[in-house]
């Protein structure tokens, strides 16, 4: 337990020194430092309804980060969540659109599947050009959350068409109010016990069944893996249907929740800022909670900073991306010393 | 033991090496207390001791690796205090480690030239030129290997030729060879041991670190003993010394029994398991990188037997037993297991039917050094421990299962969370062992079993393997070790160039048998 509350600590110190640098960055720039951390405090939590905001963004942080452990721990570096989340909303914003006049009982949980299928298929794609070609991931994932973006573009021009405009935003038309799990701020009882479900299901799965502890010894030791029998394909596959299940299913709540419709640029980096939250919490589905909540106040901060102050809301994408850099550096850094110390037994 | 103590006094006054109070402690470990020993030079000096005796801190210590405690050396007569690698290396002292460091990913010309301290190429040089003066210098070396050749693809014993070039190039004086027969196969050490005679016979003095007794007295001119980081023989000639002494003085008390012993005795074992539990026929596969093709490959165990496989290591047992296995498709022919042909089964389907195996290398093949030590006892199983209704895994039983197997093998640890790779290569080895055997399986298949464990280790191993064959168990045992093949073997075959060559029945012949090996006509 007190190794725990020590790896916590550890992970916790590239964050700080991520604001330490940003803020001499903003400091060196001519800001108002002050103002700057003020209006961050009051961004994520202080400010009327900043909380709630806070909290609308962590949601979908925390389901697509439950995905990206699972990559993470099977030692896949799956960085499509991005398009994986796009490709589940196009699947969920489908039932709604096309079935109209089905009751929500029915609509509701199609749009959910939908969005679980059209993630699990984007981010299969992937995974079966690993398995069977041995082809890289990073590139393909990657690769693929621009095909997802193009897919996207083209539906909401062509089929998915909102016909109040010329299709110029890249949207789909709203769905229908009945199939709404929350009004726009984005946080509602529906889509807390959606995610609080998706957590406890992610939980079990990662520390309680065969695939999480057979899926970690495929992570850290591929070889052991092969020796002791374990089916590696199999749990590929299965990292990867999971993996897009949880971005997938993010991306049906975007839609049936805060957004409404499908727009692809909705939420442009939740895919790559849950590799964070996933890394900050230490890989394991409590701390990625703790981390999501932490990157949702960011999220909401980074929106709310530039009505108060001068600062742009890149300024806070700087800190968010050093924190990514610092985790990593961190990651490897401890990774070395660990093969180091063992070459030393 | 005086007049060892005299040939040491004498040795101090011109010895190449000198060591005073000499101590290593990791953290809070003290793994060398304070020692004092000198090496006469021009000789060939064997530090022998157990596992964990502090052999290989001392050489460590020795050769700059790691900072000593306490204590200064002498080389050359000129004192190194704590000194770095590169500075040993200019007094003259260089080490070829257990496991080699040249980049595996490099070619030969391209790792000697960035290890050596004699340099062929200029600030830039074209690959051609330094493959062409590499080769001139490898020729000169008497090594048969393409520079352009990268070290993963070599075979060990190339590539600890190489370590031992690398070290010469440098003017190594004082050459420390930290296990060098360990990885070997019999003919490897013969040409080894050459290789030293002609190294002293050239004026450069060795300190080999060893394991068998059989190769210190055949090699060493002297001989020095480390017990529980202590010094309890000075280097003192080896013909003043027999073997029962020096076993005595590296053991210490000898062990009443080995613990844990005969785990198979309470388990429920079918009376009569009768039959060929595992074969192969005419089974050959695909031309390997890094092994000759197995050609129509038969051979069957029975139950209750423990079929042995001898060879010079590289000629098809890896193949062999990834066919077995089923890591490798075969190309041609079957595999049998239990009757049944499991030649197109996955090593998941055939672990199903009952076998197991204790591959090769421990450390990236047996176990996930990271992870905790039940989870690598019982991962594999995991299915087995599903809750009730079968949604989550019960971890309480799972951890109380790797509690119980760690216990019936006697594996020595601290938490049952503690990552595997803090245990010692005997501990591991037990570990393994203790998956492997958990349910009695009717075939398995331990290949190098015992490979670098010291006595007791290996002692342990054979006891458990012996118990599993007379519970009725089907073994194939690949070892390079001659000795354990015969101590273990109720049939011996030879693997060569891959083709396996004819049954040898007890008792084993130990000059057939090897002629065999290396085929040697008689």
């Amino acid at each position: 337990m007190r190794s725990g509350l020590a790896a916590s600590l550890r992970a916790l110190v590239p964050i700080a020194l991520a604001f330490a640098l940003g803020f001499a960055l903003f400091a060196a720039s001519g800001y108002d430092v002050a103002a700057v951390l003020a209006g961050l405090w009051q961004g994520a939590v202080a400010a009327p309804g900043s909380l709630e905001q806070s909290l609308r963004w962590a949601l979908p942080l925390a389901i697509v980060s439950l995905g990206i452990i699972i990559t993470l721990r099977t030692g896949e570096f799956n960085i499509g969540a991005q398009g994986q989340l796009l490709v589940g909303g196009l699947g969920a914003v489908a039932a709604p659109l096309l079935l109209p006049d089905l009751p929500p009982a029915i609509v509701i949980p199609l749009a959910l599947l939908g969005g679980i299928i059209g993630g699990a298929l984007w981010s299969g794609i992937a995974g079966a050009l690993k398995v069977w070609f041995n082809s890289d991931e990073v590139i393909n994932t990657l690769m693929l959350n621009f095909i997802a973006v193009l897919l996207i573009q083209w539906f909401t021009t062509g089929p998915f068409k909102d016909d109040s405009t010329r299709g110029e935003n890249a949207s789909t038309p709203r769905i229908d109010l009945s199939f709404r799990l929350s009004d726009s701020s984005g946080v509602s009882l529906e889509l807390l016990v959606i995610v609080v479900i998706a957590a406890l299901f992610a939980w079990l799965l990662v520390e309680r069944s065969p695939f999480g502890l057979q899926s970690k010894l495929v992570g850290s030791s591929p070889r052991v893996a092969a020796w002791q029998g374990l089916r590696i394909r199999r749990i590929h596959i299965l990292t990867y249907l999971l993996a897009g299940a949880f971005a997938g299913l993010a991306g049906a709540l975007e839609v049936l929740g805060p957004s409404g419709r499908l727009v692809t640029g909705a939420t442009p980096t939740l895919g790559f800022t849950a590799i964070v939250v996933a890394i900050v919490g230490l890989l394991r589905v409590p701390g990625a909670l703790l981390a999501a909540l932490f990157f949702g106040g960011l999220q909401a901060a980074i929106l709310f900073l530039p009505i108060v102050t001068n600062l742009p809301s890149s300024g806070l994408r700087i800190i968010e991306g050093l924190v990514a850099l610092l985790i990593t550096a961190q990651f490897i850094w401890r990774r070395r010393r660990d093969s180091a110390s063992e070459s030393e037994a | 033991m005086t007049r060892a103590t005299a040939t040491a006094t004498a040795a101090k006054a011109d010895a190449i090496v000198r060591c005073e109070n000499i101590a290593v402690a990791y953290g809070g470990f003290q793994a060398l207390q304070p020692t004092s020993l000198a090496f006469a030079p021009g000789q060939i000096h064997a530090l022998v001791g157990q596992n964990g005796a502090g052999k290989t801190s001392f050489a460590r210590a020795l050769a700059g690796i790691v900072t000593p405690q306490s204590g200064r050396f002498f080389i050359n007569g000129r004192e190194a205090r704590a000194p770095t690698v590169r500075q040993v290396r200019q007094l003259g002292l260089d080490i070829v480690h257990q496991r080699f460091t040249l980049p595996p990913s490099f070619t030969v010309a391209e790792a000697l030239e960035l290890v050596s301290a004699k340099k062929h190429g200029g600030a830039f040089f074209s690959f051609n030129a330094l493959a062409r003066s590499w080769l001139q210098e490898l020729k000169a070396a008497g090594l048969e290997v393409s520079p352009r050749a990268r070290i993963r693809d070599l075979p060990i014993e190339t590539a600890q030729s190489l370590e031992i070039a690398r070290a010469l190039a440098g003017h190594a004086q004082f050459l420390i060879l930290d296990e060098p027969t360990a990885l070997l196969s019999p003919s490897g050490v013969e040409r080894l041991f050459a290789r030293l005679r002609q190294l002293r016979a050239q004026g450069v003095t060795l300190l080999v670190i060893l394991h068998k007794l059989r190769e210190v007295m055949e090699i060493a001119d002297t001989v020095a003993v480390l017990r529980g980081g202590r010094l309890v023989l000075p280097p003192t000639p080896s013909v003043q010394l027999s073997q029962r002494q020096l076993s005595g003085l590296i053991i210490g008390e000898m062990p009443a029994a080995v613990p844990g012993a005969s785990p198979r005795e309470d388990a429920s074992i079918p009376a009569a398991r009768r039959g060929v539990q595992l074969a192969a026929r005419q089974a050959s596969t695909r031309q390997s990188a890094l092994e000759p093709a197995l050609a129509g490959v038969s051979l069957a165990i029975e139950a209750g037997e423990i079929l042995g496989i001898a060879g010079v290591e590289g000629n098809g047992q890896r193949s062999l037993v990834d066919i077995l296995t089923g890591l490798m498709p075969v190309a041609g022919g079957s595999v049998h297991l239990l009757g049944q042909d499991v030649s197109a089964l996955t090593h998941h389907q055939r672990r199903a039917l009952g076998l197991r195996v204790v591959p090769f290398d421990r450390l990236t093949q047996g176990a996930s050094l990271s992870l905790p030590l039940w989870e690598n006892v019982t991962v594999c199983d995991a299915p087995r421990f599903r809750q009730r209704r079968r949604l989550w895994l019960n971890i309480g039983a799972m951890r109380r299962a790797a509690r119980a197997a760690l216990q019936q093998f006697d594996v020595r640890y601290d938490s049952l969370e503690q990552a595997a790779g803090a245990l010692s290569g005997g501990n591991l080895q037990r570990l393994i062992l203790a998956r492997e055997l958990a349910a009695a399986p009717q075939a398995l298949i331990a290949a190098q079993p015992t490979r670098g464990l010291d006595f007791r280790a290996t002692q342990f191993v054979w006891q458990v393997l012996r118990a599993l064959k007379e519970g009725g168990g089907g073994i194939l045992l690949v070892s390079s070790d001659l000795d354990e093949l015969f101590h273990l073997s109720d049939r011996i075959q030879v693997l060569r160039g891959g083709r396996l060559l004819g049954a040898f029945p007890p008792p084993f012949d130990r000059r057939a048998i090897g002629d065999a090996m290396i085929g040697a006509q008689r």
